[in-house]
């Protein structure tokens, strides 16, 4: 079983060197020597990526302004800033009360604090440093700094999955592809900034300790792993997939004593580091989804056991009985284990999201609060095409490759690309964590490619001129068999293959420039559009109505809107919410789309249940804006449904379709929503030729035009009308 | 001429003993002939689903699955009421829009999935009882439970059909314990499949392909290979213009021309290189750049159709003129 590791082990080392020797610049004019030449050349490479994925990420602030981005990072500022503010104790026993009022959170122990200690400590730095810097600044700029850094990532792990081309390939595919930019956009401040800086560290850390056998690059990958368990949810992809990597090496016959340091090293302290993050706590040895990782680590023992007895045994026929009986009871033994544990309660059941992941038509049926985000919606082909573009086609080339040269490494990264890819495809966010993967793996298509072809073109040269080739291109098969081909073709062949993937990557840099500063660079708080010139319009109504909020209303005011808007309240308008973007109590925003669902007067004693002071809606049918609250109704109507029955979604629909207008279900057309959206819109002309009440988003006239408003009162209405505040009426003097 | 009474229902129990769970195919004749021209009280109660053979497609209606649904109900109840008289009280009917419009709008059907109870005091068929919106939601449980508490007769508990039957999942486990002695020796010798890496090459590009043709979406979404043109119905259409959605053959389409020229690529670079004689080598060359340039291009072209966007490099606007 160990026996097999050793030759892979050779072979990839010894692919490094030659490298060196292959580097074509080698002009005699320059004093440097080839070595020192190709360093520089390197370095400025890497420095000039270095820039390039920070200032690609900048098309925002350029066009707009220094400002957080969309939903989440809103409550991440709001934390970081508290944090700075207050110092790291405060923040760790923080108790938020102005947010699932009347419930609170406890901040504390619900977040994962990777991303705010972070920002934090680079504003300490800088401060430091005596650079006075607006914490707001170093939020924004978190994201492409760390995209940057995570460019130097790709650029080491191309070179020890393949070589230092690939790996320069690889860092300049990842500094601009949109598949990470849109998640790492100046402003973007957001987990997964972060996260896919740790994600990759973590992961190019242990294939150097799987490579080496090394404990320190082991522990390392510990700590990287600690970093991104801090850092983002997503780190139970790590901690599946390294032990399915791990177990496909044994099944395959790869165990070697390397794997066995790398893994046992990084399980253990990774393990006992995270459970130092609240949020995280005990779960690595009671949830389910960790499980397997463990499992993992008890089989790998197993094997280890097995050597040793093995060479204590000296008998292969007794061996051969050990060996059954022990495979037998341990896994007796672990099946056992996992069902007492799970009977008992003691493991935890996997949860709703990762039930999502293994079996995507579970979170339609069963959670409609993971369906309705439209971040988890499954991904179409031309979203794939959008975020990875030729990506897209070098990837099966890339695979190839990689089978061609299978190593410990090579075995990693495929397994890493494919999981990631399954996964991308389920969901929409995913595409994320598959893109380092990707980009990796067509690095080493187009690095190999480009390499095979240069050297047919040098090797030819050679030939002519010295007749020795020692040394070049020795672990490509290709070059070697190209020796005894004719020669006209191949430079015609290999100059057109040359200019035909130089033409594709330029593609891709054309089509990545496009798309980042067109759809990933806009803040989605501030709304842009075209004009009937050509001119850009911006819609700043959210800002507008959040200030207005903070002037304008009591400080403990209680605001209840749909829960997207839930974390920019409490950040910009300073107001306490009922619900917001952290959807960890089910019941609470299934009472809220209840609220919204339902008839005034049943809505009018919910809010007094909870205190609501004001309601907050977004309307877009007078902009057109489409991602408003009537367009997220149906989610509320199907949120409030899943926990109060008398909600049903077929009385908001007609024929199974969902309308506003004449035709609209008598239920919907005198809801809440309804209601708090078209008020007072029947006399409102929104387009030129066409009858008053024209919603635009949904390109209809709306069906009731008289709404008349009993407990509620019309408080604020922006500017273009996205946002429309409602002031609940106390109740009537009763005599 | 007026049959009585007794004769109706025999001619219902005759005609329920022959359909297909149960459920008695109506047409307009028969609404008269079971309906309208008997006079209340009548000896039984009808429930009546409408279906619609061309809104079967339909997967927002999801007709075919209450259609089955309703069939379920229908079973289980003469299952348990089969030797009692409470089982020729109510006779479980569907009617067809095709060919029974007449009906539809004597029902005042206005929107599908549509169920309704003709009790046998029911004078006017517009005022039947109809099945509400939250009776559908459950499913045969709440067809029943509305049939339960509409005509106080019991239904009793569904009995849905196992997906596999018990002899069959005794073959499996007995397969699956009978091989995995034999699979674990093997693997431990290394002479499987798994030991194959042209085999886990082939399982990694399926993958691949598997996950960008959007596969997962056809599934999650249930979307259809293709669609029929609304107004010409000859015609199929194989691409929606939306960046958010697809249909399953587009899907598979753009896959496939993903996968070929990157295998392409490979195939130039690893196999075209060891072709010996030049021709050969110098066609499939051609041919392998011709083949990708246009499966770029068509890819290119389709996406921006479809996401509706224009994609244009920023040149210095001194060199636009």
């Amino acid at each position: 079983m160990g026996g097999k590791s050793e030759p892979a082990k050779s072979e990839s080392m010894a692919t490094k060197p030659d490298l060196l020797n292959t580097s074509f610049f080698s002009f005699k004019s320059l004093k440097l020597k080839t070595k020192q030449q190709e360093l520089l050349l390197r370095i400025s490479i890497l420095g000039l990526v270095y820039i390039l994925a920070f200032i690609a990420r900048l098309f925002s602030v350029l066009r707009y302004e220094s400002m957080i981005h969309e939903f989440d990072p809103y409550f991440n500022y709001r934390t970081t800033l508290f944090l700075t503010e207050k110092g790291f104790y405060e923040f760790w026993n923080w108790f938020d009360s102005e947010s699932w009022y009347p419930l609170g959170r406890i901040i504390g122990g619900t977040l994962y604090p990777g991303l705010m200690v972070t920002a934090a400590l680079i504003y300490w730095t800088l401060r430091f440093l005596r650079f006075f810097v607006h914490i707001r600044e170093v939020c924004v700029l978190t994201a492409p700094f760390f995209a940057s850094n995570t460019t130097l990532v790709a650029y080491f792990f191309g070179k020890e999955l393949w070589d230092t081309g690939a790996g320069l390939v690889a860092a300049v595919l990842i500094a601009i592809c949109p598949g990470y930019i849109s998640r790492s956009v100046a402003g973007s401040y957001d987990n997964e900034a972060v996260a896919i800086f740790a994600l990759l560290l973590t992961f190019y850390l242990f294939v150097k300790a799987v490579n080496t056998g090394s404990l320190a690059w082991a522990l390392a990958s510990a700590f990287g792993y600690f970093y991104m368990v801090s850092a983002w949810g997503g780190y139970v992809f790590i901690i599946n997939l390294v032990p399915l990597y791990v177990l496909v090496l044994l099944i395959t016959g790869r165990y070697s004593m390397r794997l066995y340091i790398a893994y046992n090293c990084m399980y253990i302290l990774g393990m006992l580091l995270a459970m130092q993050i609240r949020f995280v706590g005990f779960q690595h040895v009671q949830s389910g989804e960790h499980m397997g990782a463990m499992g993992v680590f008890l089989l790998m023992q197993v094997f280890y056991f097995l050597d040793w007895v093995k060479y204590q045994l000296n008998d292969t026929k007794l061996f051969q009985t050990f060996l059954r009986i022990t495979v037998t009871s341990a896994i007796l033994v672990g099946g056992v284990a996992v069902g007492v544990g799970t009977a008992s309660g003691y493991i935890s059941p996997w949860t709703g999201r990762f039930y999502s992941l293994l079996d995507p038509t579970y979170a339609k049926d069963h959670i409609p609060i993971i369906a309705s985000v439209s971040e988890h919606q499954p991904t179409a082909w031309s979203s794939f095409m959008f975020d990875y573009h030729i990506l897209l086609f070098l990837f099966p080339a890339g695979l190839y490759f990689c089978f061609k040269r299978l190593t410990d490494a090579t075995i990693f990264i495929v397994m890493y690309g494919l999981t990631s890819l399954y996964f991308a495809g389920v969901m929409v966010r995913l595409i994320l964590v598959a893109t380092p993967a990707v980009c990796l793996i067509s690095a080493i298509a187009v690095s190999a490619t480009i390499k095979n072809l240069t050297s047919l073109l040098r090797t030819k040269q050679k030939v002519s001129q010295t007749g020795s080739t020692k040394g070049a291109g020795s672990s490509k098969a290709s070059s070697k068999v190209t020796l005894d081909q004719s020669q006209p073709f191949q430079k015609n062949g290999a100059i057109a293959l040359l200019v035909g993937v130089f033409y594709l990557l330029s593609r891709y840099a054309i089509h990545c420039t496009w798309v980042t500063a067109e759809a990933y660079s806009s803040p989605s708080i501030v709304l842009a559009a075209r004009g009937a010139h050509g001119n850009r319009i911006i819609f700043d109504d959210y800002r507008e109505a959040y200030y207005w909020l903070r002037q304008n209303t009591a400080t403990d005011a209680k605001i209840m809107s749909w829960w997207d808007y839930g974390y920019q309240i409490t950040a910009m308008g300073n107001r306490t919410v009922i619900v917001d973007n952290n959807t960890w109590n089910n019941t609470h925003i299934a009472t809220v789309g209840r609220a919204m669902s339902s008839y005034e007067d049943d809505a009018y004693d919910i809010m007094r249940s909870l205190d609501v002071n004001y309601v907050l809606v977004v309307f877009g049918g007078v902009t057109g804006y489409s991602s408003d609250d009537i367009n997220k109704f149906l989610w509320m109507v199907r949120i409030g449904g899943g926990v109060f029955p008398v909600i049903k979604e077929p009385d908001y629909l007609v024929n199974g379709e969902f309308r506003v207008d004449k035709g609209a279900s008598p239920k919907m057309l005198n809801c809440l929503m309804y209601k708090l959206c078209y008020y007072r819109f029947g006399e409102l002309t929104t387009e030129y030729g066409k009858p008053p009440g024209y919603d635009r988003a949904r390109g209809v006239e709306i069906g009731n035009k008289d709404i008349k408003l009993e407990h509620l009162e019309e408080a604020y209405t922006t500017s273009n009308w996205i946002v429309r505040i409602y002031r609940v009426k106390p109740p009537t003097n009763r005599l | 001429n007026p049959k009585s009474d007794s004769d109706l229902k025999n001619e219902l129990v005759s005609l329920r003993s022959t359909a297909e769970s149960g459920v008695i195919s109506f047409n307009n004749d028969d609404v008269s002939k079971f309906i309208t021209s008997v006079s209340t009280p009548r000896p039984y109660s009808l429930i009546i689903f409408f279906d619609a053979v061309h809104l079967h497609g339909n997967s927002q209606l999801r007709l075919p699955e209450f259609r089955r649904e309703f069939r379920l109900v229908s079973a289980t109840f003469i299952t348990n009421n089969n030797n009692e008289s409470n089982g020729t009280k109510l006779f479980f009917c569907e009617i067809e829009s095709t060919h029974s419009e007449a009906s539809f709008r004597r029902f005042a059907v206005e929107s599908l999935p549509h169920i309704s109870l003709v009790s046998p005091t029911t004078e006017n068929l517009t005022e039947s009882d109809q099945m509400d919106g939250g009776d559908f939601t459950g499913l045969a449980e709440s067809m029943a439970e509305f049939v339960e508490r509409q005509t106080k007769l019991t239904v009793c508990s569904i009995q849905r059909p196992p997906l596999i039957s018990k002899t069959q999942i005794g073959i499996i486990v007995a397969i699956i314990i009978i091989s995995t002695p034999i699979l674990i020796k093997k693997i431990l010798k290394g002479e499987t499949l798994l030991h194959d890496h042209r085999i886990w090459l082939v399982g990694a590009v399926f993958v691949y392909f598997f996950s960008v043709s959007g596969t997962m979406h056809n599934i999650i979404r249930e979307m259809p290979m293709y669609i029929k043109d609304y107004e010409d119905s000859s015609k199929f259409v194989f691409f929606i213009e939306e960046s958010e959605m697809q249909l399953g053959a587009e899907g598979f389409f753009v896959g496939f021309l993903y996968t070929v020229v990157g295998l392409l690529l490979a195939f130039v670079t690893n196999v075209v290189v060891r072709v010996k004689k030049l021709d050969e080598q110098r066609m499939a060359m051609l041919l392998a750049l011709s083949i990708s340039f246009w499966a770029v291009r068509k890819v290119v072209y389709l996406d921006n159709w479809k996401t509706g966007y224009e994609i244009y490099p920023y040149w210095p606007s001194s060199w636009r003129g």
